[in-house]
């Protein structure tokens, strides 16, 4: 293939797999079998009709680089030795080299209830596969990162008590390429909060990407805060095997990327699962905050509890698609799915599209979807007591950002960072 | 009209029968209906007014107005607040300068905390009183010794504003407001409506607490179980956006058993000024 003939999209995506390559040690005919094949999404699919990918192909693949920084890390996290606060708790930054190491250099103390997967039981991308099915092709941010190299993370999760597992990706540099890979194995009963905290400061790219495959009655929770800049792009992906009686509560607050394509995929094997999906996007200046979500429903009497929350302001942009597969085999499913969106500015965009698909006739599934402005009565009500305009419209704002960001557990809250998504405290001056 | 910036300063100090509130010949509408046709009123500190009428007569719409709110157009007539025009302020100036609008139907406002929006509106007003702020430990500690007044669990300190209270939490809540804003002139739209026994009392002994010989009253309402609590120096009767008349407590006794067709059918032939 000429590069002549090739589009610029094209050529971006063959040069970044070169570089992707080399850097396992092959060169270009190192890349894995397959990504030949595969090209960047264009606007004319259905699935990215509203996403402009330039965010990230404006990052020059010759120039990438795993460097990272160290993550501020709040008071309690840094006051543990070897990053084990508690013997249940564990926190791990990802180095220059896409290693999890502690807050202080050193490799982890497994707490206990946690421990490395055995070698060879299971391997990268197996789980995925059998989240999504064979034929289909897989989300952008997922084939992007399973074609960087560097050691993926591989738990196994055992035991009733709940373990703590808080990961944090710092990116300071320009042109930085951040992969990393956590692959999860909850054996039945067992229970894992995941908290994730991922920043970008400069132009560079985040790709994180989970796999979990939880057991009878295992119970994960993932927290993620994913706060940005103008010129970064974040695109994750969670992607969840459940078994009977588990429960998965995703819970993920996004604001300030230039780009941002979240696409967690759930899907529940043989049913009788628990799903719960809450997400918060805050699109403020040019920023396109992109929501792909999927829950499938292999068996019966699956529950689904999903609510996705954005606020756009300036030229803000927010997606959100929120497709729910519940075929023959799952009746009594109970699915609900709301979308409300706060659109601030005549220029911001909301684009959102409830997707149920159901064959199975004995469910009951519900979607809404709402856009709205900031409510008059509100604000009359809180500038009725006081409270002036400007100060009453980031008291609602920030109510509406606190609906998801209540649910998110308090050692996320610690994050001073949390503070950039309010903008800044409603301070008491009228 | 925009919120102006606020001075501090010290409230000039107010004697009983100062007058507080004046309005004349105001006429206001929504869109194209025009609701009030030429109220006026006088409210002076130290009284306590009660204003009552059929449903649709203008009584709620004439606490909107005199509270700012944007739905409302003035198209004739003045409110002065101690002598201030006070269709010249924002509705938030109002409130910062100590008029206060107890809600008909509080608004739920979720997400937003209603320890923190107290706080807030707490302080705004001491600011504009030229009074310290308090801090959110100071805060906390007074807000709950003022829940005392109605009774309130401090637990509804933590919940989102009005977001999930029953009817009676509600307009406990609008107390709490107007204990803690201290106002000079608070007008209370229905504050007994959706109440039961207790919950009146307790409301009503709230507003009688408040009730200073420098601050004024004004309470619309439908029912003459709330005057039997809180005993008004004047009562009015609203028809068709004016004031038809004006008497004392008896008036509301005569309401209570005999209706508004008489008012209506007299036209305020026997107005007792206030």
């Amino acid at each position: 293939m000429s590069n002549v003939t090739q589009s610029r999209p094209r050529l971006w995506l063959e040069t970044l797999l070169q570089v992707l390559a080399q850097w396992s040690g092959g060169g270009a005919a190192g890349q894995p079998a397959g990504a030949r094949d595969w090209g960047l999404p264009t606007r004319r699919s259905e699935a990215w009709r509203f996403t402009d990918l330039r965010c990230l192909t404006q990052l020059d693949p010759t120039r990438l680089h795993t460097g990272t920084a160290a993550p501020h890390w709040p008071e309690a996290f840094r006051q543990a030795p070897s990053g084990q606060v508690s013997p249940r708790r564990l926190s791990l930054q990802l180095d220059g080299r896409g290693h999890w190491l502690s807050p202080q250099g050193e490799p982890p103390p497994w707490p206990h209830g946690l421990m490395p997967l055995p070698t060879g039981d299971i391997a990268p991308g197996q789980v995925l596969r059998t989240v999504i099915p064979s034929g289909t092709l897989l989300p952008l941010g997922a084939q992007l990162n399973g074609v960087t190299p560097g050691p993926s993370l591989g738990l196994q999760v055992s035991g009733p008590d709940p373990v703590h597992l808080d990961l944090a990706i710092q990116a300071e540099h320009a042109q930085a390429w951040l992969a990393p890979h956590v692959l999860l194995v909850l054996q039945p009963g067992a229970r894992l909060c995941l908290n994730w905290h991922v920043a970008a400061t400069a132009q560079a790219a985040v790709l994180p990407m989970v796999e979990a495959r939880l057991g009878l009655g295992a119970q994960l929770e993932e927290a993620t805060m994913a706060w940005g800049c103008p010129g970064a792009a974040f695109l994750g992906g969670s992607f969840i095997h459940q078994s009977p009686r588990s429960v998965y509560r995703r819970t993920n607050a996004t604001w300030g990327w230039g780009l941002s394509r979240d696409e967690p995929f759930v899907r529940q094997s043989q049913g009788q699962a628990e799903t719960h999906l809450h997400g918060l996007a805050v699109a403020r200046g040019q920023s396109l905050l992109d929501t792909h979500s999927t829950v499938y429903f292999d068996g019966p009497a699956g529950r689904l509890r999903q609510r996705h929350q954005a606020l756009a302001d300036d030229r803000g942009h927010s997606v959100f698609n929120g497709r729910v597969v519940v075929p023959r085999v799952a009746q009594q499913t109970d699915a609900s799915q709301l979308s409300r969106n706060l659109l601030l500015s005549t220029k911001a965009r909301i684009d959102t599209k409830p997707q149920l698909e159901i064959v199975a006739d004995d469910v009951q599934c519900t979607h809404g979807a709402t856009v709205s402005c900031l409510q008059a009565d509100e604000l009359f009500y809180l500038q009725s007591r006081g409270i002036g305009r400007d100060q009453a419209s980031r008291l609602l704002q920030r109510g509406f950002c606190e609906e998801i960001l209540q649910r998110l557990p308090q050692s996320a809250l610690l994050w001073p960072s949390l503070q950039s998504l309010l903008e800044t405290p409603v301070p008491d001056q009228p | 009209m925009t919120s102006t910036e606020t001075t501090p300063f010290r409230e000039a100090p107010i004697q009983p029968g100062d007058l507080l509130l004046s309005i004349e010949n105001l006429h206001a509408c929504v869109e194209e209906n025009e609701i009030l046709r030429g109220v006026s009123l006088q409210i002076r500190a130290g009284e306590i007014h009660a204003l009552m009428g059929r449903n649709g007569s203008g009584k709620s719409t004439l606490s909107k107005v005199v509270a700012g709110h944007p739905a409302y157009t003035v198209t004739a007539g003045s409110i002065h607040y101690r002598g201030q025009d006070l269709l010249g302020l924002a509705p938030e100036d109002r409130a910062r300068s100590g008029v206060f609008l107890g809600f008909q139907y509080p608004v739920e406002i979720p997400g937003v905390s209603n320890l923190e929006f107290l706080r807030v509106s707490c302080n705004a007003r001491r600011q504009h009183r030229g009074q310290e702020e308090l801090d959110t430990f100071a805060f906390e500690d007074h807000v709950r010794e003022t829940m005392a007044i109605v009774q309130m669990d401090p637990a509804f300190l933590e919940r989102s504003v009005n977001e999930g209270f029953s009817g009676g939490e509600k307009k406990r809540n609008e107390v709490l407001q107007m204990a803690l804003l201290e106002p000079l002139v608070a007008i209370l739209d229905e504050t007994d409506s959706g109440l039961d026994i207790d919950a009146l009392r307790i409301v009503a002994n709230g507003v009688k607490k408040l009730a200073l010989p420098t601050t004024a009253t004004l309470l619309i309402t439908h029912y003459q179980r709330l005057l039997d609590a809180i005993t008004p120096d004047f009562v009015h009767v609203m028809a068709a956006g004016r004031i038809l008349r004006t008497g004392d407590k008896d008036l509301a006794m005569a309401l209570e058993q005999r209706g508004y067709d008489w008012i209506e059918e007299a036209d305020g032939s026997d107005t007792l000024q206030p």
